[in-house]
């Protein structure tokens, strides 16, 4: 609960129905889609502006309250998860798209604005925003800033950060940054870039400016089946190598192709298949065909039992069923689910997915496993039942040896998903005592006292216990920061 | 734990043994009307199911504030359940979580009120003959039109307007009672069973007889079932279980006396209920499967109609749009066939409805229990229509006909709202497809 | 500058070098060949130059994976022949010289037109190896392309010109040679010129590059010529080809297929080497006439008597640059002109700045436009890495 005058003050900022603190109605706020953790927050406020989110962060800190921004609570890493009583700022009221600019390919929006309907306003123009996570009807562009998502067509475009031109942050003390715009060098530090991706701990992005692309003309979709899961990888590296650059290429594995096969949502996979290849081709019509003449080539060369592909939408969204639902059919074979997010360099596949399959072996496990092939980013999905005690061990212990497997051949521990409070405790693999010492730093510098987000990303034991070298008393005062009402 | 709550705590247990559960992945926020205009999560259906299992786990009380608002601030449009990746069976949950609600906390006076009426026949006739009697003086229409645009539409002027809005579009001619003809030459089909319905036996015979004589025209056979009542769908939808379960069976032993093929609905409502006769009444062992297989044969009009290509009719040269309702197109899944109707209708030119998927803010008697949601939610859907440039808004369900056709009165719009299949109808009777009737569509209005 | 460098041989002796410089309260310059155009305002003098050119090894190179890490001092020409076997390249292509380093390219952080296609120099960039100010010596990011591990710290190091630390290893995404590479080249006035980049920006055909360069400069007798890069499958450019030219309404000038189409662009980078005055004029690209105009005016002032000056623009970027050898100017006056090129292009949303200029003309005009409102958080940011200010000063 928060104090009653912090709640007159929020409510006399963003209006009495965007201010909650009623406990029961709180409940619903507790965990993000990773409901293994849950924390009901102190409070929650919807505000519409800038201007409201800045005097509410004002209000809030002045309280010595914590704050976690929120989108639509899609996150899979408990990001948006508010620990010890934080005052939670939902962005789901400001979903305005303030301007699509078509002849220079942008557009300005607030942080709630729905990432697939962003895209849907642009295409009246032609356009449309390239990256797209696998919740992209659901989540916010502001959450994608926090998270710097990527999604299927990144192997082509590339994740959020290449789109995103500029941003309007608010600050932890309440003052207002502008960074990036395009159109405009600002030379100095990339602060957008470096805003990108942290995940709430830095501020609220409150306007975000991204780049649109043209709707590409045609698209090819082809579905490889293969009998054994090396030679989908080989065929992956096999394209690749030829110069090939599709939009997407993604492997669900043999466990995975049975779980969509025997749910609701049969896809007319062979079930006694090992792996299932999505390729995509997008741009222009006339190189189109002999793009997947030449994938297909190479997926037959590598073993493929046979290679399907869709000339119009209806087939392709057919050929794209098994990999989209793979995770809600998931859901109905097994109670929980674990989902992992780790990236290894693609060449590395192979043997990986045979260690993951060993580990799973070992502790008698389903590892059923769905992947960006193309850029090396799997999701080995671990299914489970919470109410076996046994098995919630066993997951933990195989989850941390899949993450160490990654990690030694190369690889980082999120691709996508960002860390939140789920992965924070692995960052150590990764990163030794300077590079997080470095972090806090960086943390301290927008947020000197501590208020964003606090909890994650960054695992406590490694907080440095010096003084923050950012904390300079005579730079410490923001320029632009606005005099306290 | 009451006994509500026991079976609240039953389905939620149910649907996770059954491996629907929600994974809280969020993906139906979008998708909800209330969410997307008030921007709480507690709003969302994601939202609902925790607050149920909130309830189901012992951590919050059905009494409280928190599960009375949102629970009942649910349109149970059911727009979430496509969008649902694991499948999550909302509306049946919804419906036990206000059972459940319903105990903890008396339903308002005017919900009870309203429940009562459209369940019990001696209160149902007189209610719609004062209705019909109400709308033929006129006055509705005329009290609709002096206040249009003056003020968010709410409570009795809303009420006005919906009647007024539930008479006939204006030079629309009904054609005689039972004048269908068979399809020349074309074999007999199945055989139907016509729910007539309560608002639309009270306020809409004219749909009730348009749907008899299109299916007939098609070659199905109109077989009468008497001793048919009210289907529930708003004792269900208010959590009065039941109510609702005593009305099922009710009907389940009318329809399986009368041994038809299929149960022809016009109300898209009162379908996507019966459809689920068959989990409404899953505990009761004696009439189980016998609903279910009822519910088997439920069949939207416009389903059956689509099934047999419908018989093309005589030109309507009009501009009109599709409102789908959420019970048609989200609890039914029967997105295409309406399509396919208005297809066969000639030159009618069918223009896109933005948002024509998302819930008009009717929900049964929502517009009169939510007014100011039931407004906002409804007053988009008006803003839309106008937008469309339609000359003609064409829907599937006899509440959304009032909600839209009581905003657009009330909004100043002169577009009217028919059923689909008023409109097929027209164009039959336009191609002399009935006895005596002939006017081979001349490109006058109608 | 210092012509005497220093030149460690590993991660290990550039941080004994700062260490030591630190405890000395002496001063050091990050660089790498010293082949790189000046950077602007971001100069100083005094201090050792460290150069990182003998930290030029490969460490990984796996071309199926399309990664590359490299010490920051490898050539981007030697880089260009170890991956080009396996049809790969690097597409870096920022204003400096083919024979700058790796490390200087990211240090740098800006990007040349392949941008459009490729992304700006920082997306692909995956990960570093970084010996900061007081003497730490990092590994941020990683060789994978996919990673949200913990801060983007590559982003604030990728353009941070040697201020916050220096580079010494780099992990870069690679992409694959395409199979065609074709430049049409499209000649005609200046305003007929900008028009035709205005037609190739809003028109739908996936255009690689664009870039407006002198007619003299490629020998052209029109006074501007329009230079439309496209990349991918044959049948693709031959249908983008196609395209523009009926986009366009007219034939081009000259078409350069593979060898001399990369030969052009090739040339193109070093376009800013020898200039003592360098403007970056940026605005949307759908300003880019009036970026053009604002770029001609300090040009024709640059010129003075007798003088060379230029101007090229990045179109689909809507970036103007001028490039100017001032054999005789009046300082008073071009600054003067500078001064109101900025006003205009900041009116439009746009900016200037200066990466090259004598010193009397960039202190007067100033190097950037004003950035007020971050100047608190890049003064932290510069106090967390190099609290002593061992390295060049801090960003503008």
């Amino acid at each position: 609960m928060i104090p009653g005058r912090l709640t007159k003050e929020l409510a006399r900022i963003c209006g009495r129905d965007a201010v909650i603190v009623d406990r029961d109605r709180l409940l619903v706020y507790e965990s993000d889609a990773l409901t293994a953790y849950r924390h009901r927050p102190g409070a929650v406020v919807l505000p519409r502006t800038t201007e409201e989110v800045r005097r509410t962060v004002q209000a809030v800190v002045r309280h010595g309250l914590p704050i976690v921004p929120r989108g639509a609570g899609t996150g899979l890493s408990g990001g948006a998860v508010a620990l010890n009583g934080a005052v939670v700022i939902g962005t789901a009221r400001m979903n305005r798209i303030l301007a699509i600019d078509a002849p220079n390919r942008r557009a300005v929006l607030q942080p709630g604005v729905i990432n697939a309907e962003l895209s849907a306003a642009a295409a009246v123009y032609g356009l449309y925003y390239a990256p797209d996570p696998s919740s992209q009807t659901a989540c916010t562009i502001g959450g994608n800033v926090a998270e710097n998502s990527g999604g299927p067509h990144c192997l082509k475009y590339g994740v959020t950060s290449r789109y995103v031109t500029g941003l309007t942050v608010v600050l932890a003390d309440g003052s207002v940054v502008k960074a990036g715009g395009q159109g405009r060098e600002a030379p100095g530090y990339d602060l957008a870039g470096l805003f990108l991706g942290s995940e709430g701990c830095f501020g609220i992005a409150t306007e975000i400016e991204v780049g649109l692309l043209p709707v590409p003309e045609g698209v090819r979709t082809l579905l490889g089946i293969f009998d054994r899961i090396e030679d989908a990888g080989r065929a992956v590296s096999d394209i690749i190598s030829a110069g090939l650059l599709p939009a997407a290429m993604e492997i669900i594995d043999g466990p995975t192709i049975r779980a969509v096969e025997d749910s609701v949502f049969a896809a007319g996979y062979p079930t006694d298949a090992e792996a299932a290849l999505v390729i995509e081709f997008d741009g222009l019509e006339a190189g189109l065909d002999h793009e997947a003449e030449r994938a297909t080539h190479f997926c037959l060369r590598a073993g493929a039992r046979e290679v399907r592909s869709a000339r119009d939408e209806e087939e392709r969204l057919a050929l794209w069923k098994g990999r989209k639902k793979a995770f809600g059919a998931m859901g109905r074979i097994a109670p929980d689910l674990l989902v992992q997010d780790a990236t290894v360099p693609r060449t590395t596949l192979p043997a990986i997915l045979k260690g993951i399959s060993e580990i799973g072996k070992r502790y008698n496990l389903i590892v059923a496993n769905v992947f960006h092939a193309g850029d090396g980013n799997l999701h080995p999905n671990i299914l489970f039942d919470r109410r076996d005690r046994d098995e919630l061990e066993r997951v933990e212990h195989a989850s941390k040896e899949i993450m160490q497997l990654c990690v030694d051949a190369g690889g980082t521990i999120t691709g996508e998903h960002g860390v939140g409070l789920d992965k924070k405790h692995h960052m150590p693999l990764i990163y030794g005592p300077d590079e997080l010492d470095t972090m806090w730093g960086i943390r301290r510098v927008f947020d000197p006292g501590a208020v964003m987000n606090p909890g994650k990303v960054l695992p406590e034991e490694t907080e440095p216990l010096h003084a923050n070298p950012g904390q300079d008393p005579a730079s410490g005062e923001l320029v632009g920061a606005p005099a306290p009402a | 734990m009451s006994a509500a709550a026991d079976s609240l705590a039953h389905a939620v247990k149910e649907q996770e043994e059954g491996l629907l559960n929600c994974v809280h992945c969020g993906f139906c926020l979008p998708a909800c009307p209330t969410y997307r205009r008030l921007g709480d999560e507690a709003d969302s259906p994601r939202g609902r199911l925790h607050l149920m299992r909130a309830v189901v786990e012992g951590r919050l009380d059905p009494g409280s504030e928190a599960f009375q608002t949102h629970i009942g601030r649910c349109l149970g449009c059911r727009a979430c359940e496509p969008v649902c990746p694991s499948g999550v069976e909302y509306g049946n949950l919804l419906e036990l979580a206000r059972h459940v609600g319903g105990e903890a906390r008396r339903l308002s006076l005017l919900t009870r009120l309203l429940l009562r009426v459209f369940g019990t026949e001696w209160l149902a006739r007189p209610a719609m003959f004062a209705g019909r009697a109400a709308r033929a003086t006129g006055i509705p229409a005329l009290v609709t039109r002096l206040l249009a645009g003056s003020a968010p539409p709410r409570g009795p002027r809303l009420g006005l307007a919906m009647l007024a809005a539930s008479g006939p579009m204006r030079g629309l001619r009904a054609a005689p009672a039972g004048s269908g003809s068979p399809r020349p030459g074309a074999a007999a089909r199945a055989t139907v069973g016509l729910l007539t319905g309560c608002v639309q036996a009270g306020l809409f015979s004219r749909v009730n007889e348009a749907t008899a004589r299109v299916l007939e025209a098609n070659g199905y056979q109109i077989v009468p079932v008497d001793a048919q009542g009210c289907c529930g769908a708003l004792h269900a939808h208010a959590g009065d279980l039941e109510a609702a379960r005593a009305m099922a069976r009710r009907n389940v032993e009318a329809f399986e006396a009368a041994g038809v093929d299929y149960l022809a609905m016009n109300a898209s409502g009162c379908g996507a209920a019966m459809a689920e006769y068959g989990s409404l009444l899953s505990h009761d062992p004696a009439m189980r499967d016998r609903a279910a297989a009822i519910a088997g044969r439920v069949r939207d009009v416009s389903e059956l109609l689509a099934a047999c290509g419908p018989l093309r009719g005589s030109a309507v040269r009009m501009k009109a749009t599709w409102d789908a309702p959420c019970h048609l197109v989200h609890a039914q899944r029967v997105s295409s066939p309406p399509q396919t109707v208005l297809d066969a209708v000639p030159e009618l030119e069918v223009l896109p409805l933005a948002g024509a998927t998302e819930c008009c803010g009717g929900a049964g008697i929502y517009g009169l229990t939510h007014p100011h949601l039931g407004g906002w939610i409804g007053g988009d859907k008006v803003r839309s229509v106008v937008e469309s440039g339609a000359d003609i808004l064409v829907t599937g369900n006899p509440g959304c006909m009032m909600q839209i056709g009581a905003g657009l009165r009330l909004a100043g719009s002169g577009v009217p709202v028919l059923h689909l299949v008023e409109l097929l109808d027209e164009s039959y009777r336009r191609a002399g497809l009935y006895h005596g009737e002939s006017d081979h569509g001349n490109g006058s209005r109608p | 500058m210092n012509n005497q460098a220093l030149t460690p041989e590993s991660t290990a002796e550039t941080r004994e070098i700062v260490l030591a410089a630190r405890a000395a309260g002496s001063r050091l310059l990050p660089a790498g060949r010293r082949t790189w155009p000046g950077a602007g305002g971001w100069t100083r003098d005094g201090g050792t130059t460290v150069s990182t050119s003998r930290l030029d090894a490969v460490h990984h190179y796996e071309p199926a994976d399309l990664t590359l890490t490299a010490g920051a001092g490898i050539g981007l020409d030697r880089l260009a022949r170890i991956v080009g076997p396996n049809r790969q390249w690097l597409p870096f292509d920022a204003p400096g010289s083919s024979a700058g380093t790796l490390g200087a390219a990211v240090a740098s952080g800006t990007s040349g037109p392949l941008r459009n296609r490729y992304g700006a120099t920082r997306d692909n960039v995956l990960g570093l190896e970084v010996v900061t100010g007081d003497g730490r010596s990092l590994r941020i990011g990683g060789r994978v392309v996919k990673n949200v591990a913990g801060y983007d710290l590559v982003r604030l190091f990728t353009g941070s010109r040697g201020s916050l630390g220096i580079i010494t290893r780099v992990s870069v995404r690679l992409f694959p040679i395409p199979e065609a590479d074709e430049t049409l080249l499209f000649a005609g006035g200046p305003s007929e010129a900008v028009s035709m980049a205005r037609t190739v920006c809003t028109s739908e055909v996936p255009v690689a590059a664009a870039e407006l360069v002198e007619g003299e400069e490629v020998g052209a007798d029109r006074a501007m010529v329009l230079a439309v890069r496209l990349l991918g499958g044959p049948r693709e450019v031959e249908e983008s080809r196609r395209r523009i030219r009926a986009a366009l309404g007219t034939e081009p000038w000259r078409a350069l297929d593979d060898g001399g189409s990369r030969r052009f662009h090739a040339a193109r980078i070093g376009w800013e080497e020898g200039a003592s005055l360098v403007a970056r004029l940026a605005a949307l690209p759908d300003r880019i006439d009036a970026a053009v105009a604002a770029a001609r005016a300090c040009a024709t002032r640059a010129n003075g008597a007798q003088g060379s000056a230029a101007i090229t623009a990045d179109v689909l970027q809507g970036l103007v640059r001028v490039r100017a050898a001032l054999p005789d100017f009046d300082p008073t006056r071009l600054a003067e002109t500078l001064a109101t090129a900025r006003r205009e292009m900041e009116a439009l949303g746009g900016s200037l700045t200066l990466s090259h200029a004598p010193p009397q003309v960039g202190a007067r005009v100033g190097w950037t436009g004003s950035r007020r409102e971050t100047a608190a958080l890049t003064d932290r940011i510069k106090a967390l890495f190099d609290p002593d200010s061992v390295l060049a000063p801090r960003c503008p």
